[in-house]
């Protein structure tokens, strides 16, 4: 069996020879995020800050407002929104990196190698991946620390890390798209505003119930309330895998979007550089 | 058996712009090939295509017996590169990044931590190979991108001005290192834009100028080509026609800097005392002289018209 490859002239590579180099380059990549802490370590700090600040000042208001009626504590209610916002930030990473492997000529050397060109996106994706999970595990903890418990218990946990793991490929996937057909790191991270904004008109930090207007219009229509609505089910209320499914669907769809437009970025670069 | 690098009528185009015009080459089992040329010559693009990483506007290419359109992944699996500024990963360590080179050229973890050993030690990185590279230098950086390109014993290996920026001690140890790899039989290809580099190293150049190749051969017979010594003259903006005049009666007229009148000296060094009296006689004020011996630089003016940026000093008699 051989993998696919996207290079019309490249050798068809064994499988297991693709995913060897495949998990190589994505031990790079964590390797890379974790020894860079000025890089990941905003993404968790400031999520925790927007919450710290949060529920000093309107902690009280998930005792009247509409759409906090399950909720404990205003803490519960933003756990999956901080693992979101933590995720979409560090998922950026795997994007400027890609770029910054343009820029500098690492990526010439990996296509000058035998490698399968899948393996250097699967590599990078799976690299972000992994780095989601510690994420999401990080928020679990450190709130935990603070009182938050997850009601679904322990698959309820597992299903927070599953659905950042895929967040990340969402985010990754986009960035890496980005990457692949600029070739700048700037361009990426110019992306970061943007996150911002669909982060904030969604459900994330507020529930829609307690939304009016467009806002609410358009927070409804938002993917990232339906991502974090089905995980805080989770966090708040207990297990649901109706709840879970829909969440993790919407992630996997924008994944799959996702990767295939970084795949067809990919593509594209090689065939500019033939 | 087939040429280790075979190119006819190579031909890169970016747009209206032709890098690489026409380019037929071969290059022998076991020698060492110097590219030689200035800056935007075209020696990146041409090594480019050689590589895989390029793919030619028209024109064929073979490297180790494979095409580089057709049977590009083949070329991959034979051919080692360091390409200009040693792309390396600062945050890895010179021993992580040997792993990895070794894991994409599908080499057991045993084995690539065997190699890995033996060529860190080789290129002297054994102390440095546990720190991470951005610490490195830059004569550290290029050593550990020749070890890199070497990690899967590649027949044909590909360098791409590795000497570039370096200082003249890091020179001197690529060099070495160089000659040690060519001596156990490895197919070398070396663009650079020193001449003393290629004059040093290689046993067959090619000058690139335009994207056309205007010279080939053994540097020595090159030079020999040219024929005579160039006597330089500095002389004052104001007496340059003077000085091209009274010199044209010792040799043709050669291509000089502003500022210098060159000339080929037909007789040798034995007529130089006769040139500068003769220059002497005429009123000329010389500032600076220089006699040297037919260089690459030579060859470079010669087929070009021009020199080369950064061609070494030469024999300075006054």
């Amino acid at each position: 069996m051989t993998a696919a490859v996207l290079d019309p002239h490249e050798v068809q590579i064994g499988r297991r020879q693709a995913l060897a180099q495949a998990r190589a380059l994505a031990q790079r990549s964590i390797r890379g995020t974790l020894r860079q802490p000025q890089v990941w370590l905003p993404g968790l700090l400031f999520p925790m800050f927007l919450a710290a600040v949060n529920t000093s000042t309107m902690g009280k208001a998930v005792e009247f407002l509409p759409g906090f009626e399950d909720v404990d504590s205003l803490l519960d209610f933003l756990l999956p929104a901080s693992i979101t916002q933590s995720v979409l930030f560090g998922g950026l990473t795997a994007g400027s990196d890609t770029a910054t492997d343009i820029q500098t000529g690492f990526f010439d050397r990996l296509l000058a190698s035998p490698v399968s060109r899948t393996s250097i996106l699967v590599g990078r994706l799976a690299g972000a991946s992994v780095t989601g999970a510690f994420q999401a595990v990080v928020f679990m903890l450190v709130y935990g620390a603070f009182g938050v418990r997850v009601a679904a218990g322990l698959p309820g946990a597992v299903l927070l890390i599953a659905y950042a793991m895929v967040l990340a490929l969402v985010i990754g996937g986009f960035a890496a798209m980005l990457a692949l057909k600029t070739g700048s790191a700037e361009a990426v991270q110019n992306v970061f505003p943007l996150t911002f904004i669909l982060l904030f008109i969604s459900s994330a930090f507020f529930p829609t119930d307690s939304m009016s207007g467009i806002y609410e219009s358009v927070a409804s229509r938002n993917p990232v309330t339906w991502m974090v609505d089905g995980m805080r089910h989770q966090v708040t209320v207990g297990l649901d895998w109706s709840e879970a499914a829909v969440s993790i669907a919407v992630a996997a769809a924008l994944a799959t979007m996702a990767i295939f437009g970084a795949q067809r970025a990919l593509q594209a670069r090689l065939r500019r550089a033939a | 058996m087939s040429h280790p690098i075979e190119a006819e009528g190579l031909v890169r185009r970016f747009g209206d712009l032709v890098a690489v015009d026409g380019v037929d080459l071969v290059v022998e089992q076991g020698e060492i090939f110097g590219f030689l040329g200035p800056n935007g010559a075209g020696k990146s693009t041409l090594v480019r295509m050689l590589a895989t990483l390029l793919r030619p506007s028209g024109g064929r290419a073979r490297v180790a017996g494979y095409d580089v359109v057709a049977e590009a992944g083949a070329v991959r699996r034979s051919i080692g590169v360091a390409l200009q500024d040693a792309a390396i990963d600062p945050l890895m360590t010179g021993r992580e990044l040997v792993r990895l080179q070794a894991v994409l050229h599908g080499i057991s973890r045993s084995d690539a931590d065997r190699r890995g050993d033996v060529l860190l030690a080789r290129v002297g990185l054994t102390a440095a190979a546990d720190r991470r590279v951005g610490t490195y230098s830059g004569g550290m950086r290029r050593r550990l991108d020749l070890a890199l390109s070497l990690v899967h014993e590649p027949t044909v290996l590909f360098l791409d001005e590795p000497t570039t920026g370096l200082d003249p001690t890091s020179r001197l140890a690529l060099w070495e290192e160089v000659r040690r790899l060519n001596g156990e039989g490895t197919t070398v290809f070396l663009t650079t834009q020193y001449l003393e580099e290629a004059d040093e190293l290689a046993g067959r150049i090619a000058i690139i100028d335009g994207g056309r190749i205007v010279r080939e051969g053994d540097p020595e017979v090159l030079k020999g080509a040219v024929g005579a010594h160039t006597l330089v003259v500095a002389v004052p903006a104001d007496q340059e026609a003077k000085a091209t005049d009274v010199l044209s009666a010792f040799g043709e007229d050669r291509a000089a800097k502003a500022g210098s009148v060159a000339i080929g000296l037909t007789g040798g060094p034995a007529a130089l005392s006769g040139a500068l009296r003769a220059l002497e006689d005429a009123g000329v004020s010389v500032e600076h002289v220089e006699l040297d011996a037919p260089s690459l630089d030579d060859v470079f003016a010669d087929a070009t018209g021009r020199r080369l940026e950064g061609a070494e000093a030469g024999e300075v008699v006054a």
